[in-house]
């Protein structure tokens, strides 16, 4: 037998009278739901005399496991300069606010901790023992985390919204100086922005149907005047994840501008049918969707591309990975997109 | 992709006539190993992935780029701290003083 055993004996005797003086005081520390260790101050190491039921649910370790062993043996990183002094701080008695320290449990894994250590002094006001309680701060690190995550992809979005703010003055401002063309053209584009934003925001950003996407686009351009009869949706419940559904929004407000300024909805008899169906026959499901104008005024190619139909041909289509056509037909503009059907398809 | 039509439009102004856009990694990297290119504008973060095989296919085949993001950090991406970045949104002037210093 060591002289180190001998110890060990002695200072766990010396919490078995503790026990048996103190009654209810000592269930409580074994019993509470706080993990806490006892250590013999007066040895080299700080060897740990008590451990509750708690402490070894927490780390891993049975009682003989932990009984005699240093005070950090559970540091998950023994030799951080750091830690240790934060851990003497706390022993020293000049810590109140107790020490985060990353701990290591039996199985290897890792946890940050809260360390809080008092002194227990006999009536000469040394110090005998160490009371150590610990606290597990997992819960409280993963909620961090997550939290710094959801700011960074706010700060994302928002940093995207409003480079796509200054895209749509920028388009504004360079076609023409007229203040009137200039404010309607940044108010139509910034409220389809927005309309979508809030369409994503009822499903909580999750996806969006393709029937609900046309409907708001066309919403401010149809209903106010009776135009509601004169357009027709149709097709298959489809899915859009978010970013393709504010390209989606953008790209038929365009599409709706164009018809009131020059096409089905600027004469008192054009109408619209926008119908869509899945084409499964491919290596691939792809979308077919048409916008088709009837019965407006006389249809002319226009001089040259305008932005709309750069953002539905070219930014569109860019943005699906497809492809999107205008066709300036006699009888009516056909849009046509053909794009992969997005995944989220509620019955794919 | 209203951003995409802007930043073409503004390079066009700037003398950039051949500019070709990719909305993914994978046809980023596709688009990067099929032809050859002065530069490269590439963002941090396309389509919800980080664009690291970009800027891996990229540096391999030794095209000047220069990294665009929302973030605020110092650090961009591991290995590319040496990339220059510019910050959403971004002025057209320091769109062209970067594109100007990356191919001097």
């Amino acid at each position: 037998m060591t002289g180190k055993a001998d110890k060990q004996r002695d200072a766990e005797a010396e919490v078995q009278s503790f026990k048996e003086k103190l009654g209810p005081f000592v269930v409580a520390a074994e019993t509470t739901r706080m993990a806490m260790v006892f250590s013999d101050a007066k040895q080299a190491g700080n060897p740990i005399i008590f451990a509750n039921d708690s402490f070894l649910s927490l780390t891993g370790y049975s009682r003989q496991e932990v009984l005699g062993r240093s005070f950090n043996f559970l540091m998950a990183h023994g030799a951080d300069t750091d830690a240790l002094a934060l851990i003497e701080a706390e022993l020293s008695g000049h810590s109140d606010k107790g020490s985060e320290i990353l701990y290591r449990r039996k199985d290897g894994s890792e946890f940050w901790a809260a360390i809080f250590v008092s002194p227990v002094r006999d009536e000469n006001g040394n110090v005998v023992q160490y009371f150590a309680s610990f606290v597990d701060l997992t819960k409280h690190k993963d909620e961090q985390a997550q939290s710094r995550m959801l700011i960074d992809e706010l700060n994302h979005r928002v940093k995207n919204t409003l480079a796509t703010v200054q895209s749509i003055v920028w388009q504004a401002l360079r076609t023409t100086s007229d203040r009137d063309v200039i404010r309607n053209s940044i108010e139509s584009r910034l409220f389809a922005l927005s309309r979508a934003h809030d369409l994503l925001t009822r499903e909580n950003w999750e996806s969006a149907s393709l029937f609900d996407m046309v409907n708001d686009a066309l919403e401010p351009f149809g209903v106010s005047d009776g135009r509601a009869e004169r357009i027709v949706i149709r097709g298959e419940n489809v899915r859009f994840p978010p970013q393709a559904a504010l390209s989606l929004g953008v790209a038929f407000n365009e599409l709706a501008t164009n018809a009131v300024k020059y096409g089905a909805f600027s004469n008192e008899t054009g109408s619209i049918l926008i119908e869509w169906k899945i084409d499964r026959t491919g290596d691939g499901d792809r979308l077919i969707l048409h916008w088709q104008e009837k019965d407006g005024p006389p249809v002319t190619l226009p001089s040259r591309t305008g932005f709309g139909s750069q953002v539905i041909e070219r930014g569109l289509a860019h943005e699906l990975q497809g492809t999107v056509r205008l066709d300036y037909r006699s009888a009516g503009l056909v849009c046509t997109m053909d794009i992969p059907a997005p995944g989220t398809a509620s019955n794919g | 992709m209203l951003i995409l039509l802007m930043i073409e439009a503004m390079l066009a102004d700037l003398g950039f006539e051949s500019v070709t856009a990719a909305a993914s990694v994978d046809q980023a990297v596709a688009v990067v190993q099929g032809q050859v290119f002065d530069a490269a504008i590439l963002d941090v973060n396309l389509r919800g992935s980080n664009s690291r095989p970009v800027a891996d296919a990229l540096a391999l085949r030794g095209v000047p780029f220069f990294f665009s993001t929302g973030n605020h950090g110092e650090h961009v991406m591991d290995g590319y701290d040496d990339r220059a970045v510019l910050r959403k949104p971004f002025k057209q002037d320091g769109l062209g003083a970067i594109l100007t210093s990356l191919l001097r």
